[in-house]
């Protein structure tokens, strides 16, 4: 199993926890990540919020990288992967559209043809390696640990363009959650959105959005939370401090990790080397009880 | 908010695009607004009646609106919508339009545009703060050095170009 790996501005510039985890669990997994050259942002939401054609050529040139290099691509974030997956769609239902992109990837030296695979870290984990193999792999399972799972919305809709997983009712993280020994369930707010893409025009309603669903976390008494979407990890954990002052709730102290360091935790990788460090949530108890084991 | 200097690019293309939506089959059932993560934070974000105002052809007034920037582009409005109409695409239609016609968007998108511009990305490598306080790089953690367009005179042309000329 080979795969184009696509970092996307916002894990190669700051979210180095995930990819260093990453990195670290494919290849016990039996996966090997090939490296891109040449790539660019992927321009969602930023260039398709002012020009629709910017966008598609900026995921074109992207794409069109991968399919030189004859492998599908796996973007790491949630939002550079939507944005492959519309572009894909849009590209090929226009064609004067894709004129336009061809024209400018040419100066580039590129060209796109539609035929790349986009895979989502989700399938990749859940379908291509398989929980038969996860579960066999971990060593040190996470018993007695209650996780929530948060898939973020942009890995399940919209469900006419992608199938990652049930867009009402994804199960694909919380059979991974289980196959890493911890426990988890399903509660009520699991497909609701973490806020994040509102920090732009509003800060205080960003940490409310992120701070009522993690209020439900908390109160449901999940012992952490997982993603794999880097905006998602980002509000939950990074800004968790923001939100229990804007939520004016102490309570909101919870242990957030990317879906790979936990299973990293499992496979008995070094802390470290899944960047463990770097998550700003409380995660150093609930480490040294799997640890400890 | 900020604006850009020039209002004369050629919008046609963009309210075609408005009107292939048709928002006007719309139920008002209000499965989007009540899956709205917005419109309970935000006074005046309501996709709804933003696809009535579309039906009707208010597009004027909704382009003068802050709310078109506050969806959080969770797509439950699309995934909802018995009638497959789509307030996000709406949305992201309604923005491109109000950019290239120079009316008020988030000054934050100066900011993502400059740096796509200068280096490929939003943003370059940061020094990361650990929970102890110490500050770490990529290299710190072994992490290969990020890939930028190789022929980056050719990527800032085409990008400033497609800019330029919005969706034509």
């Amino acid at each position: 199993m080979k795969y184009a790996l696509y970092l996307g501005c916002t894990v190669q510039s700051e979210q180095f926890g995930f990819e260093a985890s990453v990195r670290e669990i494919m290849p016990k997994l039996g996966v090997e990540l090939v490296d891109m050259n040449n790539t660019s942002c992927c321009g969602f939401p930023a260039l398709s919020s002012v020009s629709k054609t910017a966008w598609l050529y900026l995921t074109a040139r992207n794409l069109a990288v991968a399919e030189e290099m004859g492998m599908p691509v796996l973007p790491l974030c949630n939002g550079c992967h939507l944005s492959f997956i519309e572009a894909k769609h849009y590209l090929a239902e226009d064609s004067d559209l894709k004129a336009k992109v061809d024209n400018r990837l040419a100066k580039e030296n590129l060209s796109y043809s539609g035929d790349v695979e986009i895979v989502h870290l989700l399938e990749v984990l859940h379908d291509k390696i398989g929980l038969k193999k996860i579960h066999e792999s971990v060593t040190k399972p996470l018993e007695g640990i209650k996780i929530a799972a948060h898939p973020g919305c942009h890995a399940i809709r919209p469900s006419d363009l992608q199938y990652v997983d049930d867009s009402e009712n994804p199960v694909k993280l919380d059979d991974l959650i289980r196959a890493t020994g911890a426990e988890t369930f399903d509660y009520p707010e699991k497909i609701d959105c973490c806020g994040s893409q509102l920090a732009v025009t509003s800060g205080r309603s960003t940490l409310k959005i992120a701070g009522e669903k993690l209020q439900k976390v908390v109160s449901y008494g999940f012992d952490g939370l997982t993603t794999t979407c880097p905006f998602c990890f980002k509000m939950y954990d990074g800004r968790q401090r923001a939100i229990m002052g804007t939520m004016k709730d102490r309570t909101l102290n919870i242990p957030v990790f990317y879906y790979t360091q936990l299973l990293g935790l499992a496979l008995e990788s070094d802390p470290d080397k899944l960047g463990l460090m770097l998550n700003q949530s409380p995660v150093d108890a609930l480490v040294e009880r799997i640890m400890e084991k | 908010m900020t604006s850009r200097d020039k209002s004369d690019f050629n919008t046609k293309e963009l309210e075609e695009a408005i009107r292939k939506m048709h928002s006007e089959v719309c139920d008002q059932c209000g499965k989007c607004t009540s899956a709205c993560p917005v419109t309970k934070e935000i006074e005046g974000f309501n996709p709804r009646q933003l696809v009535t105002k579309v039906a009707l052809g208010q597009i004027d007034e909704l382009l003068a609106e802050e709310a078109i920037w506050t969806c959080t582009t969770c797509l439950k409005c699309r995934e909802r919508c018995p009638e497959e109409i789509s307030p996000y695409d709406i949305i992201l239609v309604l923005r491109n339009l109000a950019y290239r016609r120079g009316l008020n968007y988030p000054v934050g998108y100066d900011d993502f545009i400059k740096g796509i511009n200068e280096r490929g990305y939003i943003s370059s490598p940061q020094q990361m703060r650990t929970r102890d306080g110490e500050r770490v790089s990529r290299v710190n953690l072994g992490l290969p050095e990020p890939q930028v367009p190789m022929r980056m005179n050719a990527f800032k042309g085409n990008l400033e170009e497609l800019l330029k000329a919005g969706n034509d």
